[in-house]
């Protein structure tokens, strides 16, 4: 019998009985009684700590220990230790805290924290006080090991039961996975092996981080939801996608909910079409070989762009918890259709730059950069045009791009809200420009505001102006580090700014398709964009055609 | 107070004898990110001539640096202010003083800040007013940001009616935050115009004299008399004693116990035992925010008890329980009024938990047992925060605090005819 048949012939579930209520139901009778204390009521449990009420910013997270994998690493170095350096030197994190890294690397823990302490003075956002950096660097030990060696995880328990007791970390444990992606299903697999997932009841918790890229396509994606899954359970789990802890986009959510005059024009009423760029004025450098592998589609568009877009379309949540924000954010993820093999062809561009002058000076093109095929077919931009389809957006087109060697290094959402229904100056010698709002998330955080103003004279001419708000000029000092914010959350158990294994997913049911269908088309004809430049040319063309064109950054 | 810069006869900070000092641009010695640094100042004698000083310097200043190939380059400096900060300074040296943290504070929240001193009460009225820009650059290709700030001196009456004063130098739509440093008096009449006119008021309740109870009280007061947010240095203190106090409760198995507080004992330093001689507004503050969260009501306020190292007592009640409060007293080196300890006693049918927060150099330790079992002791750091780091959290804040709110009602209801 098929799963289809089976549900086919059912039979109805019985009616629940009247007579029978629920363990613990009382009537209505019952529960004014019990109100006014005439009966006995069983005692009433809260798992909300009373005295947690309003100390949310003073809140420091329970003593742990952080294991880092892939401690030698590049991340580990220029990002993770800074990042828990500055916590450390701000007293967010647990006076009994202690991090033990985990490494192929023959170092001590003396050698490895010399290392540590070279990447601190390199990285750090501010220095540390001597003793504050010794006191830190003594918390940080080093466990050699292959992770795919059965011992190296074996003494890793030994080691960190020692280390709970030494440190008075009450068994808590947090998993930071740092490493090349292909080591994800085997340190996972071990830690499962050892138990050191399981969580006690009145014991320690045990939560894991998981950098990006989470799988390649919608496959592998699942395959590694999977895998993550048979060890831990999702609310363990950390997925850092590193643009959600930005100040900027974190400030995304609290400009659209938490100001009243925005919400209103938020729609397909009054918008026109949305504009998300990822610039970046870099190339592979060093990472050729990753970025073969890799191109644009999979090392921003699925993650940075989409995350992007969805906290711009995503309706309110009803509260400010991680599934209520992400629940909304997935509807979005839901609502854009993959783009089908026609509008493949005609709303995905992609590209590769070839050599040109950045910044002034010449740079060579991808095909030339160091661990690259000379006949790469691997995109180094895309620009691709979206539809939500929704209530909220139905008709306004999302138009996002990325790429390497742009003109520039810039990151913005612009929202382009429609023309004057009307040409009221019919006199002036130019049209009122429809008004903008460009948020900027790098560099220069900020946000703008473009409207039309009277030029000071004796005739109407109008002129746009704008309305500037520089992040820099109203709190310039002290903005934590995107790391620095997403592992204290981890750490305070806050899943709000981590992606959801469901999430991950539906952008990858996106993006898999672009790349299956580029699969049957015929060679790109790369490189097709000067380093320096914009992109390719089709990437205007694309939204020319729709009468628009892309915002000069 | 220590400035950067320093044209014609250098900086010689503020509050100086009139003719010192610079009058107009501030020539910086040295130019770098991050860095507040003095690019203005001039002297004034009326109000009208404040407002022409301060109108002077967005007209004037400019900036100078080497640019990317070793050029000069100009950069603009931008006014972005957040708010209006009133400082009212009983002495010149507080008003120095708050001038110093006002400073550090230049990129983080720019403002116009308004330094106020009253003197010489008997003699003719007189203003002198020193008026400065401090700028900083945000990063290397920003523009300036800058921050005013207006050293007042006022002599003979003006120092009577310093809302006279103050309001018409405040930028409008902007909140105004007034931070009094010292020895508050919130029953002059100077005091409840000024009041009028601001949205915030900040003190530091742990530097009043005497015990300090009468003014928390008056403090208390503030809110409902003229619709004004209170923030406390002392309250922001405790900040790591509250988390410290609530993480033992998070524990599954000790978080039943949170609802039956039985005792409450606070342990504070003094070099005298005798009642009055202790400011005791920081323990009254730990009492205050447990009773409230935990949603106890006052049974008998906080009073003395006869004898010297007796210290106070008063009674709480929550769902019929008697829960008695002590503040006791401790000989200690520490400044008069820290908490020492934090004792809680509860019971639960048959078990006990004793909680014991105590204060050691770097933070607090909390030591919980149950029935007589040691649970393992956490420590918490709490590095002593500075009055410029105090009064940026404060300011970060800018919502409604409704935690302080709530502490500061119940700390009312606690000393109430104390």
């Amino acid at each position: 019998v098929t799963l289809k048949s089976r549900r086919r012939y059912r039979l109805p579930r019985p009616a629940p009985s009247i007579a029978v209520s629920a363990p613990g139901a009382q009537t209505i009778r019952e529960e004014r009684l019990a109100h006014l204390g005439k009966r006995r009521r069983a005692a009433q449990r809260s798992d909300v700590n009373p005295l947690r009420e309003g100390l949310r910013l003073e809140r420091v997270p329970d003593p742990h220990v952080m294991v880092l994998f892939g401690a030698t690493g590049d991340l580990s170095h220029r990002k993770v230790f800074p990042a828990l350096a500055q916590l450390w030197r701000t007293n967010l994190l647990p006076a009994d805290w202690a991090c033990l890294a985990v490494g192929r690397r023959p170092y001590d823990d003396e050698t490895f924290r010399e290392d540590v302490a070279a990447s601190l003075h390199a990285n750090c956002r501010i220095q540390l006080e001597p003793e504050m950096e010794k006191q830190f660097l003594e918390r940080i030990a080093y466990h050699r090991g292959d992770f795919g060696d059965d011992a190296t995880f074996d003494t890793l328990s030994e080691k960190l039961e020692s280390m709970h007791v030494e440190h008075e970390t009450a068994s808590n444990l947090l998993f930071y996975l740092a490493t090349q992606p292909s080591a994800f299903p085997q340190i996972v697999a071990q830690i499962g092996r050892c138990g050191l997932d399981h969580e006690v009841h009145g014991g320690g918790w045990r939560r894991i981080i998981i950098e990006k890229p989470f799988g390649r396509d919608l496959d592998s994606a699942r395959k590694l939801n999977r895998e993550v899954s048979r060890v831990f359970r999702e609310t363990q789990v950390y997925r850092i996608d590193h643009y959600l802890g930005k100040e900027t986009v974190r400030n995304l959510m609290v400009f659209r909910f938490g100001n009243g005059i925005f919400e209103p024009l938020w729609n397909r009423r009054y918008v026109d079409h949305i504009q998300i760029t990822v610039a970046e004025s870099i190339g592979v450098a060093d990472r050729g070989s990753f970025y073969e592998e890799t191109g644009a589609a999979r090392d921003v568009l699925q993650n940075h762009l989409l995350q992007l877009l969805t906290l711009v379309a995503m309706e309110p949540p009803a509260t400010f918890e991680a599934d209520a924000l992400r629940d909304e954010k997935l509807k979005v993820l839901r609502a854009i259709a993959p783009p089908t093999r026609h509008e493949m062809v005609k709303d995905v561009v992609r590209g590769q730059y070839d050599k040109g002058w950045v910044a002034g000076l010449p740079v060579k093109g991808y095909r030339q950069e160091k661990e690259v095929d000379p006949d790469s077919e691997t995109e180094t931009f895309i620009a691709a045009r979206f539809e939500v389809e929704d209530w909220r957006w139905s008709g306004v087109p999302f138009y996002l791009r990325t790429g390497k060697r742009l003109a520039k290094r810039a990151t913005e959402i612009a929202i382009q809200f429609r023309d004057v229904p009307h040409r009221l100056f019919a006199e002036a010698a130019t049209d009122p420009q429809p008004n903008l709002l460009a948020i900027r998330v790098q560099p220069d955080e900020g946000i703008l505001l473009r409207f039309g103003s009277k030029v000071p004279g004796l005739g109407l001419e109008i002129r746009p102006v704008t309305m500037d708000f520089t992040y820099g000029a109203a709190f310039s000092a002290d903005t934590p580090d995107a790391y620095e914010t997403l592992m204290l959350d981890s750490m305070l158990g806050d899943q709000s700014l981590f992606t959801r294994a469901d999430e991950v997913e539906a952008a990858w049911s996106i993006v898999t398709p672009m790349h299956e269908a580029w699969l049957d088309m015929p060679p790109p004809e790369f490189p097709n964009y000067a380093a320096g430049t914009w992109g390719p040319e089709a990437a205007d063309t694309l939204l020319e055609r729709d009468g628009r064109r892309w915002r000069r950054l | 107070v220590s400035i950067e810069g320093g044209a014609a006869g250098g900086a010689t900070g503020i509050g100086g004898p009139p003719g010192a000092g610079p009058n107009g641009p501030v020539a910086p010695i040295r130019v770098a990110p991050g860095q507040p640094m003095l690019r203005w100042s001039s002297r004034a004698r009326t109000l009208d001539g404040v407002a022409k000083e301060l109108g002077r310097i967005w007209s004037s200043i400019s900036l100078t640096t080497p640019g990317a190939d070793g050029a000069p380059e100009r950069r603009v400096a931008a006014r972005s202010s957040v708010m209006n900060l009133v400082v009212i300074a009983g002495r010149g040296e507080v008003g120095e003083r708050a001038a110093a943290i006002v400073d550090g504070l230049t990129g983080r929240h720019p403002s116009r800040t308004l330094i106020v001193t009253p003197a010489d009460p008997d003699g003719p009225p007189w203003l002198d007013a020193q008026v400065q820009a401090h700028c900083m650059l945000p990063s290397d290709s920003a523009p300036e940001t800058c921050s005013e700030l207006v050293y007042m001196t006022c002599g003979g009456e003006s120092g009577q009616h310093l809302v006279g004063i103050v309001a018409p130098l405040l930028i409008h739509d902007l909140p105004v935050t007034l931070w009094w440093p010292g020895e508050p008096r919130f029953e002059s009449r100077t005091s409840r115009d000024l009041l009028d006119l601001a949205d915030r008021v900040l003190v530091d309740g742990s530097g009043w004299s005497g015990d300090g109870l009468e003014r928390l009280g008056a403090l208390a007061a503030l809110p409902n008399e003229f619709k004004v947010e209170v923030g406390d240095f002392a309250l922001l203190r405790q900040a790591r004693w509250r988390e410290a106090i609530a993480s033992t409760f998070d524990r599954p198995s000790l978080m039943p116990f949170v609802g039956h507080i039985e005792r409450v004992e606070v342990r504070y330093a003094a070099a005298d035992g005798a009642p009055g001689a202790a400011n005791i507004v920081r323990p009254i503050y730990h009492v205050a925010w447990l009773a409230c969260r935990l949603g106890m009501s006052v049974s008998e306020p906080i009073h003395a008890l006869p004898g010297s190292w007796s210290g106070y007592e008063g009674l709480l009640r929550s769902r019929g329980r008697r829960i008695p409060v002590t503040l006791r007293p401790m000989e200690s080196t520490s400044p008069r009024g820290t908490t020492l300890a934090v004792e809680l006693y509860a019971r639960r049918g048959r078990s006990e938990l004793v909680i014991e927060v105590t204060a050691y150099a770097d933070g607090v330790v909390v030591h919980a047992s149950l029935d007589d079992t040691s649970l393992p002791q956490r420590r918490f750091l709490a590095p002593r925060k500075r009055e410029a780091d105090l009064l940026a959290e404060t300011i970060d804040a800018a919502g409604r605090d409704a935690l302080s709110a709530e502490i500061l009602a119940m700390a009312a209801m606690l000393v109430a005819g104390a």
